[in-house]
């Protein structure tokens, strides 16, 4: 602590580099969509939307999960294999009947909870690497469901019509899928935020010793991240299963890379600490929009990539600890070093 | 210190209980049929169409089992050595083989036939893993199994790793296979290793028109279709059909040959009137698919038609996005493909304003080009390319929703359905 600085003076200059952590997804999406307006109007219109609103929360549901595991510090690659089993377990044990839709969707939710809880023991307890854990965990996952996929599912590929038509409805014009991830992004947010749980798991990601010593069980809080985070991309899958109508051998493939990138583009450091449950939402749409968008604007596939990739290298340019250091250093030299002992 | 144990003894609980479902589900759709063997019973009646033989081959085939594959018996490749040996590979089809071990042999991805015959055959592909290319590689087993010659059958798939497929294409030739047959993910990159097993004295076949550069010199034959005629028909369909509006195109992998055939030809017949106003590659992912017909909806939401291979990924991703939309599923399409699912749907939607006309995924080609590889090594001079002519099916004449077929199946494969069901119980 700074101990020349008066109270009040500290207290703004923490809250300024705080906020500068997370603004820059704000204004990214906002002019994402300010371009989008002149150069892919229609990227903008109620079609566009009903498609990119529900993947939004696809997307952001699992990158919500990722990020309960990036603030600990770790990583997850277990998420295609999560999402894919969950998947395949909607199509397999619904078989195509909205009666089995409920035990479809424990079963789905169990090998979430089974997968994160895997990933949490070995990575908490045994301390073992995240990295190297959770992708050989998810590649034995994911091993499994395309096995399963192969036995059972390949007969009959469809979701049960419940599910599908649950995803399909539109309150309020907007597909229920929508609302269940925005529904999901705020109760973290709030849990996170104002629980003495939330606090606490906040505390041990930013600086496992002192929670430690404070008291706090850190091994029991890594262990519970991962498995929230397994359970949430349980949800992921049952949400997708309900959007795609039908599994295939592919299903949760492309959720490897694009949650991680979605929460760092947020603002969240990859060595643990601060994360933002609503900017990482946004982060979610900012990407399903730019592909949508890249689509409409009928840019060949490699240029597609190309400026995909772009994007995605700005976002982590103008967000999380490098901002932070930065406007800490402009601010005031300690400034920033205070932000992150207190936040992240 | 209790809180800690109270958490995992829950956790621990809910994942007990997750395996539990899972195995109930494994259980519930597993186990319901058992191998048996018998005759094929795909298209067996009729009478036969061709007549002679050579080079081990008997050069005829029953009619059903022509049409079965086919459309029509009389849609032969045009050349004599050509339609020789399609006809000696179907003929074969309907032959009597111990379909257990063919089960057998699917399942462990290669085995010892058992008939102590001196050659060994590899199929060698550089992906393997949907329903499309395992029923393929059941097709080449079951053609396999009828040769008492082949003692042995090899399986490799280098799940989409163009290192792992030139790694395994020269761990078959260091084994000394006597034929591979192939389907060539990686197109021209595999040229060398080809070379290497012609050389070797090793005849290579490639099927559902994996083209690469040099057929008849880097290796022996390509069998399919005529990519550029099937773009041509899709023409046909969306001149006569659609006549003037937009439609889209959606290919493959970015740049592969056969989306890139097709396409360019349709381009080329279409009335002036007829527009293409998207052209996107989708890798032959259902949910990217998904993507790409919600972005073509998105900016035109009066879209009149769509060209693609993959009939089943356009019904599932593509009628995804039609629905999420809240656009009537109306429009002609035309696809490569022939999975029973796509005709499933058409028969539940029983939309009038829905047209679809379709071609054969050709996994039956498989046979084709095992037979070439096997009459080759008896000495049988064989054509470079073995091509098939198109005739387009619609939907509603022609209904492909088989009864009992799997979903992703398609409906003019010759696996018979029995084994075809233990193949996906």
């Amino acid at each position: 602590m700074d101990v020349a600085s008066p109270a009040p003076v500290r207290a703004i200059a923490a809250n300024a580099v705080l906020v500068a952590r997370f603004l820059p997804v704000w204004l990214a999406t906002g002019a994402l969509l300010v371009v989008a307006a002149f150069v892919a109007p229609d990227a903008l219109g109620s079609t566009s939307w009903s498609y990119v609103l529900p993947l939004t929360s696809v997307l952001a549901i699992a990158s919500l999960g990722q990020m309960l595991v990036v603030m600990h510090g770790g990583i997850d690659l277990s998420t295609p294999g999560v999402i894919s089993f969950g998947g395949n377990l909607i199509a397999g044990v619904g078989a195509g009947s909205d009666h089995k839709l409920p035990v479809a969707i424990l079963a789905a939710l169990g090998v979430g909870v089974a997968v994160g809880l895997v990933n949490g023991l070995l990575v908490g307890l045994l301390r073992l690497n995240p990295l190297i854990v959770t992708l050989a965990v998810g590649q034995i996952v994911l091993a499994w469901s395309s096995k399963y996929s192969r036995d059972v599912v390949t007969n009959q590929p469809n979701v049960p019509s419940g599910l599908a038509s649950w995803a399909r409805d539109k309150p309020l014009g907007v597909s229920n899928v929508f609302w269940v991830g925005l529904a999901i992004t705020i109760v973290l947010a709030l849990v996170l935020r104002s629980t003495v749980l939330g606090r606490r798991f906040q505390a041990v990601g930013a600086n496992p010793r002192a929670a430690w010593m404070g008291g706090l069980h850190v091994r029991t809080h890594v262990v519970l991240a991962y498995t929230a985070a397994g359970t949430l991309y349980a949800v992921a899958a049952v949400l997708l299963a309900g959007v795609n109508i039908s599994i295939d051998p592919a299903f949760g493939s492309a959720y490897l890379l694009s949650p991680i990138a979605a929460v760092v583009i947020a603002g969240a450091s990859l060595s643990g600490g601060l994360a933002s449950a609503t900017s990482t939402w946004l982060a979610a749409l900012a990407l399903v929009f730019l592909t949508q968008m890249l689509v409409i604007l009928g840019l060949s596939a490699a240029m597609q990539y190309v400026v995909f990739g772009a994007a995605i290298l700005a976002g982590m340019v103008v967000s999380g600890d490098r901002v932070t250091a930065v406007l800490g250093r402009l601010l005031r030299p300690g400034a920033g070093r205070l932000a992150l002992r207190e936040g992240g | 210190m209790r809180g800690k144990r109270r958490l995992v003894a829950v956790l621990l609980l809910a994942a007990a209980t997750a395996i539990a479902l899972v195995t109930a589900g494994s259980g519930a759709a597993g186990g319901r049929h058992s191998a048996t063997s018998g005759p094929s019973g795909v298209g067996t009646g009729g009478p036969m169409v061709g007549s002679g033989g050579g080079f081990g081959e008997t050069f005829a085939a029953p009619k059903g089992t022509l049409a079965h594959a086919l459309f029509q018996a009389n849609l032969l490749p045009p050349g004599k050595a050509a339609r020789n040996v399609s006809l000696a590979a179907y003929g074969r089809a309907t032959k009597t083989v111990n379909y257990a071990l063919a089960l057998k042999c699917w399942k462990n991805n290669g085995c010892s036939t058992g008939t102590g015959g001196k050659y060994t055959v590899a199929y060698v592909e550089g992906f393997g893993e949907n329903t499309y290319r395992q029923m393929s590689k059941m097709e080449f087993i079951l053609q396999a199994l009828t040769y008492p010659s082949i003692g042995k059958i090899i399986y490799r798939s280098a799940h989409s790793d163009l290192n792992q497929a030139i790694a395994d294409f020269k761990s078959v030739i260091a084994q000394h296979v006597s034929a591979i047959v192939t389907y060539p993910d990686f197109g021209d990159a595999m040229i060398p290793v080809f070379q290497q097993a012609t050389k070797a004295g090793i005849p290579v076949s490639t099927y559902a028109w994996g083209y690469v550069t040099g057929p008849g010199e880097n290796y022996l034959t390509v069998v399919g279709e005529d990519t550029c005629k099937l773009g041509q028909a899709f023409a046909n369909v969306m001149n006569t059909q659609v006549k003037s509006g937009d439609i889209a195109f959606m290919g493959g992998f970015p740049g592969n040959p056969l989306s890139a055939g097709w396409q360019t030809c349709e381009q080329k017949a279409l009335n002036p009137s007829i527009n293409v106003v998207a052209n996107d590659p989708t890798n032959w992912d259902p949910s990217k698919v998904q993507g790409i017909v919600a972005g073509i909806l998105a900016k035109y939401p009066d879209l009149k038609g769509l060209s693609y291979e993959d009939a089943l990924f356009m019904s599932q991703g593509g009628y995804a996005a039609y629905q999420a939309a809240n656009i009537p599923y109306n429009g002609v399409f035309t696809y490569r493909t022939d999975e029973a699912g796509m005709g499933c749907l058409a028969d539940q939607l029983k939309n009038p304003n829905l047209h679809i006309y379709y071609y054969s995924a050709g996994n039956a080609q498989i046979r084709v080009a095992l037979t070439a590889d096997m009459m080759k090594l008896q000495g049988a001079k064989i054509p470079p390319e073995i091509v098939f002519p198109i005739q387009l099916q619609q939907q509603s004449k022609r209904d492909l929703c088989i009864k009992g077929y799997p979903a992703t199946a398609s409906g003019t494969s010759l696996i018979p359905l029995s084994l075809l069901h233990q193949m996906y119980p």
